[in-house]
Order: structure tokens, then sequence, then C-alpha cells
């Protein structure tokens, strides 16, 4: 490949660093000596980006930059791994790694379509240009290689010619296959994939530029095309299609967009609702899944640890304890299409009836906290189903959870004499590990 | 008589002990309401959002109140008064505190008032909480305290549909402390702690 290390090479990077190292030490006491004291070395130049990293950067990307920090399982696209230092935004070639300015851009301006904020508007640029140094010193790659950016090309200004031409590029590559004949995932083979660690991504929506995390521009997508998306699905197409035609495809695909709800005008906003209220119907398992996702079911209903990452293969598993002041210990259900353990034997009227009264299949009453089914009642009728048909599909997780534990007696009465009478507030606490029982038949 | 009045007054003392404990014991009166009620309540606290003259912006706001109200914003942005949630005080917060080694997090009055709400924020701060989790100054809110990880899915679309509902409230005057990043002990094994009860904001 591009970036294979030759011993010559090797020999020579050696050298360099010798020599750096050994000029830096021969500067060194010279520095020292201008400076007249014997204060310790001035920082390295990682450490401020250490902080700023630690500060800014590790609930998603971790303490050690693994992309395992604590709200990772709960993010898609899932967070980066710069200790792998394969990027997926680069202007580089394929396998190589991406420039300074490639990483100084995705920090400053974030990546649409993903958690990852714009930190432009918010830090110092000294401190996102420390940030990225920090980060490169997490992976060797960085230490032992050279990006490769790919030579300037010259822009095929669109046009219709060039946007019919790129359609015909369209079908020749087989977009089609990921993104869907109309770009939004119409007769798709699938839209949804797992990158090289297993974790899911979607191919993007051709028509919501905003998305798309490497920028809405012809000239983003054109890099794409050209650079490859590393560790998903999407590769290179240098070499299978030249600069011209991928122009071309970049044009057509800046033909595709849509106008954003923010654009529209009254009609249209309301066409545009009814197109998605007529899409949900349609593929309900989406939209539910949709919703799970955006009502922040997942965060109670998956056992963390002391992190606060969901323990593997336990999302929606149901087992996190909750300490409800004054009532007791109350473990979150599995929501697993387990028949034993989970919802599998569950009517979709018991689950609706849990999600909108708060009333278990036994008739039990639920507290409307933290488990908040007065809000959840508010969804209509379509919404809730979608909800029920995505949790249907959700693979079954062995987890048995324990009833709840009521608070003793007379503890829970002192408890309520302090709450009613003396007017103190008790903490209800959530806590790591799984109450649950994961083995047996 | 004696007797009589002894027997008189020990029942009327085993009353009102019994009394005052079936009190505690059933007060707050959670499961004594009927659930419809919590529901009926809940979708009238939402205001409406007729107030709104551009048509467009209209539809979007009536959209974002409803993602509002299925998300449960008041699940942790309500004000608590003296008989728990005051919906009155539609999303103005302080009413639960979070606790935990990464510090003190009061929920945030989320109305349009120009002191001690939303409108000193431009809408993509807004959109950087809901998305990222990032607040102005930079600092991350814990995904357990806030759950944007999981708002973070909402298409931006959504996100902007609940903005425009936001800055259609009715605004609200109620000043919520700054988060504090001192660590707050906890019980082994705990995570986090919430609080719940009282209003936790500065009226």
């Amino acid at each position: 490949m591009h970036t294979r290390i030759t011993p010559g090479r090797a020999l020579v990077l050696a050298l360099m660093t010798f020599a750096c190292a050994a000029t830096v030490a021969a500067l060194s006491p010279h520095v020292r000596a201008q400076r007249g004291s014997a204060s310790p070395p001035p920082p390295a130049a990682s450490s401020r980006g250490r902080q700023v990293y630690e500060t800014h950067c590790v609930e998603c990307h971790g303490e050690s930059g693994k992309g395992d920090g604590p709200a990772a399982m709960s993010l898609v696209p899932h967070p980066r791994d710069f200790t792998s230092g394969r990027y997926k935004i680069r202007s580089t070639e394929t396998g190589s790694l991406p420039t300074d300015d490639d990483l100084l851009r995705s920090v400053r301006t974030g990546l649409p379509g993903s958690a990852m904020p714009g930190w432009g508007p918010l830090l110092p640029d000294d401190d996102i240009r420390a940030v990225v140094g920090y980060i490169k010193t997490l992976s060797p790659r960085f230490a032992a290689e050279r990006p490769e950016p790919i030579p300037a090309s010259t822009p095929v200004p669109s046009s219709p010619d060039s946007v019919a031409r790129g359609a015909s590029v369209y079908a020749t590559l087989q977009c089609s296959k990921c993104h869907g004949e109309d770009g939004r995932g119409a007769g798709a083979v699938t839209t949804r994939f797992e990158d090289d660690w297993g974790f899911t991504l979607h191919a993007a929506n051709l028509a919501e530029p905003w998305t798309f995390r490497g920028g809405p521009d012809a000239a983003d997508a054109f890099m794409r095309f050209r650079a490859g998306v590393s560790g998903t699905p999407m590769p290179s197409y240098t070499g299978t299609a030249t600069d011209t035609e991928m122009w071309d495809l970049a044009n057509y695909v800046a033909s595709l967009r849509r106008k954003p709800v923010w654009e529209m005008n009254a009609d249209e906003v309301t066409t545009f609702y009814a197109q998605q209220e007529a899409e949900a119907l349609a593929d309900p398992v989406r939209r539910g899944e949709y919703l799970v996702d955006i009502l922040a079911c997942p965060v109670c209903h998956s056992p963390v640890d002391k992190q606060r990452r969901t323990l593997p293969g336990m999302r929606l598993a149901g087992g996190l304890r909750m300490q409800l002041s004054p009532f007791g210990m109350y473990p979150t259900g599995n929501l697993t299409s387990d028949k034993e353990t989970g919802l599998g034997n569950w009517t979709d009227d018991e689950i609706k009836r849990v999600i909108t009264k708060g009333t278990l299949r036994d008739g039990t009453r639920m507290l409307p906290f933290p488990m908040d089914w007065p809000s959840f009642s508010t969804m209509k009728e379509s919404d809730l189903n979608a909800v029920v048909a995505y949790l249907r599909t959700v693979p079954p997780v062995r987890n048995t959870v324990p009833r709840l534990t009521r608070t003793f007696l007379p503890v829970y009465l002192w408890n309520k004499f302090e709450m009613l009478i003396l007017g103190r507030d008790l903490p209800s606490y959530f806590y790591a590990g799984n109450a649950g029982a994961t083995g047996g038949q | 008589m004696k007797t009589f009045l002894t027997r008189a007054a020990l029942t009327l003392v085993i009353l009102t002990v019994v009394g005052f404990l079936a009190f505690l014991y059933n007060i707050p009166p959670l499961f004594w309401i009927a659930p419809e009620t919590f529901g009926a309540d809940m979708r009238h606290a939402a205001p409406p959002v007729d107030g709104i003259a551009d048509p467009a912006r209209r539809a979007i706001a009536e959209r974002g109140r409803t993602l509002a109200m299925n998300i449960g914003c008041t699940g942790c942005h309500a004000t608590n008064g003296p008989q728990g949630p005051d919906l009155t005080k539609y999303l103005a917060g302080g009413g639960t505190k979070i606790v935990s080694e990464r510090g003190t997090y009061v929920t945030r009055n989320l109305t349009p008032d120009f002191a001690t709400g939303l409108a000193r924020r431009t809408d993509d701060d807004v959109k950087r909480v809901l998305r990222s989790g990032t607040f102005p100054d930079g600092h991350v809110v814990p995904y357990t305290t806030m759950p944007w990880a999981n708002f973070s899915y909402l298409t931006e679309e959504d996100r902007h549909a609940i903005v425009v509902y936001l800055r259609s409230l009715p605004p609200v005057t109620h000043k919520i402390p700054e988060p504090s990043f001192e660590p707050v002990a906890l019980p082994p094994g705990a995570v986090e702690g919430i609080f719940g009860l009282k209003d936790y904001g500065i009226n």
C-alpha cells in the first residue's frame, strides 16, 4: 500500500529522530542558561492538549482515547478510537493518516449527523491545536508515518450536463445498493451496516447534506469518493472512477439535496410532515427504534458499569438498580424480546399499558417517575404501535430481573415523616451493575 | 364515667396515630389518581403554539410541542411548588438536582426568559446541548445526568422543532444555580444521586 514502512524509510526516520534529539539535547543547556534558573522544563506541547482532552473529550472518547467513554455505547456513529490512527474524514490517500488540517477541521466544525460538536466557537484556537496534537500522540502511527495528501484536482463546476453524467456514474458504481435509487435509501439492499469495529452505522441519506460528517459541499463529497471513509463499507473510488467522474458524481449528489424544514413555507412543512407520517406508518420498526432512542429508554433500561458505560450486549436488557426514596429498590425491566425474562410473552396491549398508564401486567401501579409514563401517554397510537413493533425486534437477552424490594415499612414511614413533616428531600440513587441474572435456562 | 373518658381519649389517640401513619403512607396520593389523569395533565400543561404568527414556524413549533411532551422534558425540567410539580411554570426548571462525583447539576430554565432562561442562548447553543451535551462554556454534562446521547439521535429537523417550540413558551423568571464541579460522595456502588422534591432554583 501507500504507507508501508520499508527498511530504508525506517532508517531515514531513525536518523531524523536521532538528529532532532541530538539538536534538542545540544540546545537545551543554552536555553536553561538563558533562563538562568533551575525551574523545571516547560511542559511538553501535549500537556495543554491533554488537559483540554480530559476536560472536553473523555465523556465520549474515553480516558485512553479508545472511543470507549461513558457515552460511547449510546452513540451512533460510535466515537473515534484515537489509538487506532484510522480516520474517516481525510483529504489523504486510502489507508493514510489524516493531515493536521483534516483533524483541525473536524474539531473546529464538528461532525454533523453525530454527537461531535464544532469546538470552534467554544475553545481558543490554541486549545484546538493543542488537543489535536495530543490526539496524535495516542496512536504510534503519527510518529512513524506521514499523511499522503491527495493532489489537488480541478473541480468540475456543477451544470445540468455534469449532474446527468454524475447520475450515470451513480448507476455504474452501484451507489444505490447502499444509498438507494433516490439517495434516500429507497430500494437499497440495506442502509444499516457495521463498521470495522462492529459498531452500527447508517448509509448517508444523500438528500440531507446537513448530516454529512465531512461537510455539505460538492468538494467535500468529492473528497469522500476520492479518499474513501476508512473503517466503513464506503470505499475509495480511486482507480474505479476518474477524478472528473467523481466531480460529476459530487455534483449529482449535491443536486439530490432536499429543502430542510427550516427553509420551508407552511404548505411545504405540512406536506413534509404528512410524508414523514406516511413513512413512519410504512416502516413502524424504524419509527419505533427512533422513538425508543429519543425517549431515552436505553439510559435506564440498560445496566452500566462504574464508569457509566453500558454493559456489553445488555442494551435494553434491564437490571439497572434504582433506589427510589422512600419507596424501595426498583430494578429496571428487561425490554428485549426474550420470552421468559423480557417482553417476548407480553401482548401489545400489555406493553402499551405500561408505557402509557404505568400499570404492570399483574395490575401493579408504577410510580410516575423516573419512568415518565405520564409523558409517554401523550404519544399517539401509531407511535405506540411503532415502539411495540420495534421492541419485538430487539434480540432476546436472557436477564431475569428481580421484583422490586419495598422499603421496610417503619423505615418507609420514617422517611415519609422526614419528607412531609421535616421537609427533607431524600436522594434517589442509581447503581452500577446488573441486578438481574443472565444465566440459567 | 371515668373509664369511659379514658377509653375515649385512648381511642382518640390511637385513631390519631393510625390516621397520621395512614397519611404518611398514602401521601403523595400517587396511586389514588387514575393514570389517565396524569396523562391529561401532561397534555394540558404544554402551552399551545397559537401565538406564533408565521404559519410555517407555527407548524414546526407544533411538531416541537409534540416531541417535547412525548420525550418528557417535564420529567426533570419541571418547577416544583408546594404540591409537587407546578406545571403552570412549564419547563422553568429547578425541579431536579443531580449529584455525582462529577458535581451538582440543577435542571435549567428552558423558557425564553432573558435573564434566567434560554433567551440568552442562540439556537446553535441549545441544539448543541441537545446533540452533544456541550454547554456554551465548553463543558460537557454527563450523558447520564442529561440524556443528550439519546437526543443526539433526533433528526436535525426534529431538534430544530424542539428549539422553535421552546422559543415560543411563556417566559418564566426562575434563576437556576450554575453547575458546580465539586465531587459529591455517594453510597458505595451508586453512580448518581437524584433529588427532586423541592424547587432547587433561586426565585
